[in-house]
């Protein structure tokens, strides 16, 4: 089976009916996605297929040979965050942040299809995500700041330090 | 041990594959049957994925709508009612763009919870299913192909395709989204009413009581309070809601689609 | 001072937004790691006749079983270091008391294998009769579910019986009998299951020289440290923990859940072994907050005093005592709330159920006591036709009031509060309630019975 994850093309030879969750974290070292239930309930594992949210762990690898897989790592890194990222760490969108490659990854592809959604439908397209942490309200924030389109590339007045100062700050590199 | 996947690429390779079933497991979107083996389900499975065999239309033509088994939930959206809405209730987008209508019909409740949410809808909508497996092809109302739906791999749905009022009542438990405990569907054709509910029994089920009470003239609510007859020693006590509690709503859920027909109509 | 009252930036955040963050279950270690499964007491309440691991031993896959055998001191107490004695096993050895109770773990090279091995083991149980409800606790003919009896009885405070945490204060008896009303409530805030998105998880990891690097999703480093040693019985330089990634806890990962298990399998196997529990084992087997059964009875006067509080709490310890005792503490500090109460009456008794044992969450033992008094504050305001504004201020505690446990207050903040509270809802207060202070008590807000409270007070840094 073929698969190609975050532009890197792979041949697998796995159980066919293997969650792409396991596929990922633990035979393509792709830790983004998380095992939060691994029954469809939590969404901590969602990842793109061809463009798409998809629960990684109610995915059978036989479902997607062929597919083009993104994943949390694959939609920016810390020197290059992409907006969404950039928002939700701005807003305090992550706390634990063990749910929030999911969030991410289902608020872009939220956001492809619909760039400007009104916080009923962000509230709508996450409804199969939990977030034990922050009670949402900075999760819709940080998308909504996203599709008003806010740039995050600059010091956003006296709310904080930008992303770059922060990147600096906590000596994260790419 | 590995699973074998047999992936069809039509129709009759499909039929061909399943054969009378025997020793396959079919895999529509698999996101009941994924939990399923994540929990220690079993392993080495012969799989028959519908996928590519070009079950996943929907088409309107000859006076019915027609809706391939392995078509996504996510699809009926914006179908007729009640299906559209009940559609809209089932888990949440990124399941629905996966789960397949034959999952939905064909999958078994679990211990937890009601699962089948799409067929009380169909069976209100007087729809029939096509399926295929031992003695061959047979084409049934979508209720007796629930009661024998064993050993069968089923290919298609369709359901008459008139103008007719809808009326669709659900209570539902809170989650990351929410999830319906049961639900009532309602429909009428040419002042003929048709009545079903699900999340009450072990699959959806087709209100007779109801729909006789309605045709000799019962108000709407003396006749929703049929439904308990019709769901007698039936009633499901799982997670979700016990049996008390599900004989206590189902006639309000049951008067609250059939008000929506006289709204409807009005 | 940059820090306070500036929003700062996470200093984790741009690793989870990105993906890098490295949670417990996302560390690889060079050759891979074996995965645990647990075998867990499918009865409330048994006695184990026989516990059988050979066949499961010879699965394809398998490496090592752990049995309470296996474990150099299998009971250890969470409160031993107060003088506490041990009641909970590690793993079960002759009884199980809760659903979901581990009895064996497994290592083996995949979770399918170990959870096959799991379902291997021979398990014979007789069972026993259950005990839920915390009020049945007391009853002669309830069933005796835990070695200890059906209560905690290693209080003893120097005013204390050793069965109960007990607060005596004033004259309760004048209290109720010069009281125009008596305003009772029961109060019964339920279990709650913490939920973390990342469950329980370790991972261990056995080095060269015998010491294990223990990948740990704990709240309480050290605490889990202590644990591992205590049960491992090694010196605490024969641990490397490696924590500080928590994937949610709320104080459900106080408790050490996953850590010494683990240990004990990479001890047997030498090898790395991961245990990742799945969402069924967090609902069925992690600790939950307790529930409670709260009993206040008021004496109170129609002008909006409150003169005395005769208070029972229940608190729901599950089938362990862990830290239940001191959860229950917290009701006989808070049982008053932020109000002065001359008279005090308050008994509590930490009960054993058949439940899981419970824990902390978010303001162990003080948000269920607080939910309970100010319920009840407001139901007697109803009661008497008062407002709940004007009776909460009136009873605010002041400078120089003491508490229960007759702590004078010296900065208290009730006042503050509720005038807050009052404006955050827009609510106007009439003008002698919005001039109320914190200052010490005098004229109509020191009646007669207040006066005694004030003088037998103690400093709080005595
Ligand atoms: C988070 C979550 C929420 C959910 N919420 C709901 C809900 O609200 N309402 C609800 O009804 N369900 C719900 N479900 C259950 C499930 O997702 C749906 O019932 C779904 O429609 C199943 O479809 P599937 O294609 O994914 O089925 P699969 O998992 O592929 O199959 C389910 C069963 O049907 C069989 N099968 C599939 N297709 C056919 C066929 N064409 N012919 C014969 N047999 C077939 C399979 O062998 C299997 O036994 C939920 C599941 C999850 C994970
Ligand atoms: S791990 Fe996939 S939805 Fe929870
Ligand atoms: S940030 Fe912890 S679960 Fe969402």
């Amino acid at each position: 089976m073929k698969l190609t994850v975050n532009g890197r093309a792979h041949d697998l030879a796995s159980d066919p009916l293997r969650p792409l969750l396991h596929v990922l974290r633990d035979e393509l070292d792709v830790t983004g996605p998380k095992a939060g239930c691994q029954q469809g309930s939590c969404g901590t594992c969602t990842i793109l297929v061809d463009g798409e949210a998809r629960r990684s762990c109610l995915t059978p690898l036989a479902l997607v040979d062929g597919a083009e897989v993104t994943t949390i790592e694959g939609l920016g890194d810390a020197t290059r965050l992409n907006a969404l990222q950039a928002a939700f760490h701005q807003y305090y969108g992550a706390q634990c942040g063990f749910c929030t490659s999911g969030m991410i990854v289902a608020a872009h592809a939220l956001l492809e299809r619909n760039p400007a959604p009104t916080r009923h439908d962000i509230q709508t397209a996450l409804a199969g995500h939990i977030c034990r942490c922050t009670g949402y309200v900075k999760i819709l924030d940080a998308i909504e700041a996203v599709a008003r389109g806010e740039t995050f590339t600059e010091t956003n007045g006296d709310r904080q330090p930008g992303v770059e100062e922060s990147v600096a700050k906590t000596g994260v590199s790419g | 041990m590995t699973s074998e996947i047999l992936l069809p690429t039509s129709q009759e390779e499909a039929i061909a594959s399943f054969g009378d079933g025997g020793g396959l497991t079919v895999l529509g979107g698999g996101t009941a049957l994924m939990p399923e083996l994540a929990a220690g389900g079993p392993s080495g499975l012969r799989v028959l994925c519908l996928a590519r065999a070009g079950l996943d239309g929907v088409s309107r033509s000859n006076g019915s709508v027609t809706i391939g088994a392995a078509c996504p939930i996510s699809a009926l959206e914006e179908l007729d009612e009640p299906l559209a809405t009940a559609a809209r209730h089932v888990a949440d987008p990124e399941v629905r763009a996966q789960a397949t209508v034959g999952g939905n019909i064909c999958v078994e409740a679990s211990a937890e919870s009601p699962r089948g949410d799409l067929q009380a809808p169909l069976i209100a909508l007087a729809a029939t299913g096509r399926s295929s497996g031992a003695g061959g092809e047979r084409t049934e109302p979508i209720e007796n192909f629930l009661a024998s739906r064993d050993g069968r791999l089923l290919l298609e749905v369709s359901y008459p395709d008139t103008s007719r009022v809808a009326g669709y009542a659900v209570a539902r438990r809170p989650h990351a989204h929410h999830y319906p405990i049961m639900a009532a569907c309602a429909a009428r054709d040419s002042g003929t009413t048709r009545v079903a509910v699900t999340g009450a029994a072990r699959t959806g089920h087709r209100c007779t009581s109801v729909e006789q009470a309605l045709a000799s003239g019962a108000t709407a609510d003396d006749a929703a309070a049929r439904v308990v007859d019709d769901v007698a020693g039936e009633l499901r006590d799982d997670a979700l809601a016990s049996a008390w509690y599900r004989e206590r709503v189902m006639p309000t859920l049951v008067a609250r689609a059939l008000a929506q027909l006289e709204e409807g109509s009005a | 001072m940059k820090a306070v009252g500036a929003r700062l930036p996470r200093y984790d955040g741009l690793g989870h937004v990105v993906g890098e963050t490295t949670f417990v279950d996302d560390v690889r270690v060079p050759d891979g790691n074996l995965w645990a499964r647990a075998l867990r007491s499918p009865s409330h309440a048994a006695r184990i006749v026989r516990l059988d691991t050979r066949k499961a031993a010879e699965l394809p896959g398998v490496h090592g079983i752990v049995t309470h055998e296996d474990i150099p001191r299998n009971v250890y107490g969470h409160l031993e270091a107060l003088g506490v004695p041990a009641d909970e096993p590690l793993l079960a050895e002759d009884e199980v008391r809760y659903k979901g109770q581990p009895i064996a773990v497994v290592a083996a090279d995949s979770e399918e294998e170990a959870q096959a091995a799991v379902e291997a083991i021979e398990l014979e149980l007789e069972e026993r009769d259950t005990l839920f409800d915390i009020r049945k606790a007391f009853d002669p003919d309830a069933p005796k579910i835990h070695p200890w009896g059906n209560w905690f009885p290693y209080f003893g405070g120097p005013d204390e019986g050793p069965d109960r945490r007990k607060v005596r204060k004033g004259d309760i008896d004048k209290a109720f009998s010069d009281a125009d009303t008596i305003v009772q409530g029961v109060y019964r805030p339920a279990a709650i299951e913490h939920c973390p998105t990342e469950t329980q998880v370790a991972l261990v990891v056995p080095e060269a020289s015998g010491r294990l690097v223990i990948y740990s999703c704990t709240q309480a480093m050290y605490f889990s440290m202590g644990v591992v040693a205590a049960h491992l019985e090694v010196p605490l330089n024969k641990l490397k923990f490696v924590g500080g990634t928590v994937g949610g806890g709320f104080g459900g990962k106080v408790d050490t859940a996953a850590e010494t298990l683990s240990g004990l399998l990479a001890l047997k196997t030498d090898r790395a072994v991961k245990w990742r529990w799945t969402r069924e084992e967090e609902f069925l087997a992690s600790s939950t907050r307790a529930p409670w059964h709260m009993e206040i009875a008021d004496a109170v006067t129609s002008d909006g005093w409150i003169l005395g509080r005769k208070m029972l709490t229940l608190h729901d310890a599950g089938a362990y005592a862990r830290f239940s005792p001191y959860g229950l503490t917290k009701h006989a500090f808070h049982h008053a709330g932020a109000y002065t109460i001359p008279n005090i009456h308050f008994d509590g008794f930490v009960v054993f159920t058949n439940r899981v044992p419970t824990t902390a969450m978010r303001g162990f033992g003080v948000t269920s006591v607080s939910f309970a008094v100010e319920t009840h504050i407001s139901r007697i305001a109803n009661t008497l036709g008062l407002d709940p504004y004007e009776f909460r201020l009136k009873n605010a505690n002041r400078v120089g009031d003491t508490t229960p446990n007759g702590v004078t207050l010296t900065d208290p903040s009730t006042v503050a509060t509720i005038h807050a509270v009052a404006e955050a809802a827009g609510d106007t207060l009439a003008p002698e309630y919005a001039a109320m202070t914190s200052e010490p008590r005098s004229g109509p807000l020191l009646p007669d019975h207040l006066v005694t409270q004030q003088r037998d007070g103690r400093s709080a840094h005595a």
